[in-house]
């Protein structure tokens, strides 16, 4: 409950600022006796479709004897079925533009429908091997088929399923934990060139779509993964090369500078970021004095404070 | 807190709520314009991407030019046992003060910087202090969390920052368990402060940070009532332990199906008073203590094997969702009792960036593995669409 903005709906109201309709609304969910429950709705959905995917992983591992590989990929591609079939049974008219559906549990059953296709096709490929050792192109397939579903659903989390399915087949997880992994290891370094190339793949989808005006809105979901791909992968080599250090410089500045240019607020701290640890790993590996460490921190933590607050003015004034 | 920036506060709060009305189409550029003009805002503010960067530098910067003073100064740093850290944790309050002061800032990153630094130099200079005195481990583990308690409730009092509140009440229980009657104390603490917090994050009275501060102390205090009251706290002992006697002063046995209850009850009667009192904050930690219940009582009772648990629960709870949902919707103006499964004035954007975000952390398959130039591997395994690959 806010009382100030409850206070503020009464005063606006009687101003003639706010119809009667619309204090009496305002005034009612600013005083808590309407509260929306849907982000908790939503929380629940997503929750069960973590748990049923849980429960999935562990009945597949667990009673792989007792039930036998034909039941349980049956059963898995039945599952796979009925979400998906539920869920295009609830899916918007199809558009170009955005299109999101009206029932609110129609991204949630479509993914776990995508999750269950992916478990299904996984487990299928295991044991039966229909592909032999092309095996891991069902990633491949995995991830064009979400992505058709994430274009005629318009869902964004399935988008982003798609793609971090297609950086898999690439060799690279997108998940973060798993890519702390790229820093070391045999193949560390082929895994970050895969990932680099991942990343401007993706960046240049979300270009694509915009240029196209396809499903523009799901720009951002493929654009910032793309960019947060590329600059991992470099960030994971400033370790080991001298050219990986300027190279994050070089990249995270001119994406600070593009990001600046277009007001994209998320991509810009990406680039700035990226580019100061690439500076700062260049000055400091090179000079290796802790006094001139301490300087170099002080200096240029004040000096990008004063050039971020400067440049959150133009862009205030420019907007 | 000031009483200028109180006032801000309470306009920017009326400011925003006009910008998810206009968000949700409630009320045309015209009207927010109007309500703009009525609630200037006078403060210097930051958008969230610019907050945390100039957070993130200037914490950088900060510690860098101490790090920089105390090079040059380390053996008076040393032998003053610090002192130095407690006069540049003066000067950072200070600083912080002439922000939220004369340059009235608000968000603005820098001033929620030079607070944390300085409360956190100033604790360490204090706590540097204590220890040069040798008063023995118990006696500083206890004085530090006074010191903790008392500092971070001033910051929070002063500065409206609510995680210095939550700071303050999760350094407060840990103090209480370390007395004679530390869980009887972690229940009837927050049974009395619980209600009386919940009215101040109500009150008219209170600025807007002072209110979040007073409900997320009550947060604070019902993770901890649950945890006093909690089966596997009881067993493990986990307030007993923080005396640093194990299991000394726990009750007889018979009093442990008491506990049994209470870790089924007390998420319970948090979520049905939630519902009743329509606050979503007691709902969300009646539903995560629910969680944490049904999950303690697959780990002592065995009714199923963990998959049959697993998708029993997921497929409960996409019911349960969707009943609920369907429920609501089907109430005059889609509501009942006070409730609506409608967005309101929630901003949509924000929640479905965090929910793609999530699912790519989340449930992103494993890679497939890459072979190194030169080697001819077998390859690895893994799944798609968020299999794991570990069948």
């Amino acid at each position: 409950m806010s009382p100030d903005v409850v206070a503020a709906v009464r005063r606006l109201g009687r101003e003639g600022t706010l119809t009667p309709a619309q204090s009496g609304l305002l005034g009612r969910v600013a005083g808590d006796e309407l509260v929306s429950v849907r982000a908790e709705l939503r929380l629940l959905l997503y929750g069960g479709v973590l748990a049923v995917m849980g429960g999935v992983g562990v009945l597949v591992q667990q009673n792989l004897d007792r039930l036998g590989p034909v039941a349980i990929a049956a059963g898995l591609w039945i599952a796979a079925a009925a979400a998906l079939l539920w869920a295009l049974r609830q899916a918007p008219p199809f558009s170009w533009g955005s299109a999101p559906s009206t029932h609110m549990a129609f991204d949630y059953v479509l993914l776990l429908g995508v999750l269950l296709t992916g478990a299904a096709l996984a487990y299928t490929e295991l044991k039966f091997t229909p592909l032999g050792t092309s095996w891991s192109h069902h990633l491949l397939a995995m991830s064009l088929f979400a992505a058709a579903l994430a274009v005629r659903g318009d869902s964004r989390v399935v988008a982003g399923v798609a793609l971090s399915t297609f950086a898999a087949w690439m060799g690279v997880s997108a998940s973060p934990l798993e890519r702390a992994f790229w820093f070391s290891g045999d193949a560390a370094g082929a895994v970050r060139l895969n990932a680099a190339i991942t990343g401007l793949l993706f960046v240049g989808l979300g270009y694509g779509l915009v240029r196209s005006g396809r499903k523009a809105h799901f720009e951002p979901v493929a654009t910032h993964l793309g960019w947060l791909l590329v600059l991992s992968a470099i960030l994971a080599g400033i370790g080991d090369r001298g050219a990986a250090r300027l190279g994050l410089f070089v990249v995270g500045a001119g994406l600070a500078a593009m990001a600046f240019w277009r007001g994209r607020f998320p991509l810009f701290g990406m680039g700035l970021i990226a580019a100061y640890i690439g500076l700062s790993a260049l000055v400091v590996a090179g000079v290796r004095d802790a006094a001139f460490g301490f300087l170099w921190f002080s200096a240029t933590g004040i000096a990008v404070l004063v050039g971020l607050l400067m440049a959150q003015r133009a862009m205030r004034e420019r907007a | 807190m000031r009483a200028e920036a109180a006032e801000a506060e309470r306009r920017f709060e009326v400011r925003e709520a006009a910008r998810g009305w206009h968000r949700a189409g409630a009320i045309g550029d015209a009207t927010r314009a109007a309500i703009e003009a009525a609630y200037p805002d006078d403060r210097a503010r930051l958008g969230p991407v610019f907050r945390v960067l100039v957070f993130g530098f200037a914490v950088v910067a900060v510690n860098a030019l101490f790090g920089l003073f105390g090079l040059f100064m380390a053996e008076a740093f040393t032998r003053s046992n610090g002192v130095p850290l407690l006069f540049f944790g003066l000067v950072l309050v200070g600083a912080t003060e002439l922000q939220v002061g004369s340059l009235r800032r608000a968000q603005g990153g820098t001033e929620a910087a030079t607070a944390f630094l300085g409360l956190c130099y100033l604790l360490g200079g204090m706590l540097w202090l204590v220890e040069s005195a040798r008063l023995g481990e118990a006696a500083w583990i206890n004085l530090a969390l006074v010191l903790v308690v008392v500092l971070c409730a001033v910051a929070a009092y002063r500065w409206g920052y609510m995680l210095f509140a939550a700071a303050a009440a999760s350094a407060l229980f840990p103090l209480l368990a370390r007395g004679p009657w530390g869980r009887v104390a972690w229940v009837i603490v927050p049974v009395a402060l619980v209600p009386a917090l919940l009215r101040g994050g109500d009150s008219a009275r209170l600025p807007p940070s002072h209110r979040r501060s007073c409900q997320a102390v009550a947060v604070v205090c019902l993770v901890f009532l649950y945890l006093a009251v909690h089966l596997g706290s009881w067993d493990l002992g986990l307030v007993e332990a923080l005396t640093g006697v194990w299991r000394a002063s726990r009750a007889p046995a018979p009093f442990r199906p008491v506990f049994a209850v209470a870790t089924a009850l007390v998420p319970v009667l948090t979520l049905a008073w939630g519902m009743g009192a329509h606050r979503r904050l007691l709902i969300n930690l009646g539903l995560v203590g629910l969680l944490v219940s049904i999950v303690t009582l697959r780990f002592y009772v065995h009714v199923a094997p963990l998959w049959v648990a697993l998708l029993v629960g997921g497929a409960s709870t996409l019911g349960l969702a969707l009943a609920l949902r369907r429920y609501l919707d089907s109430g005059r103006g889609h509501e009942r009792h006070g409730f609506t499964a409608e967005p309101l004035f929630a901003d949509p954007e924000r929640r479905s960036a965090l929910e793609v975000a999530a699912s790519v952390a989340s449930l992103s398959p494993a890679a497939r593995a890459v072979e190194r130039p030169g080697f001819q591997g077998g390859g690895g395994r893994s799944g798609g669409g968020g299999a794991t690959g570990t069948f």
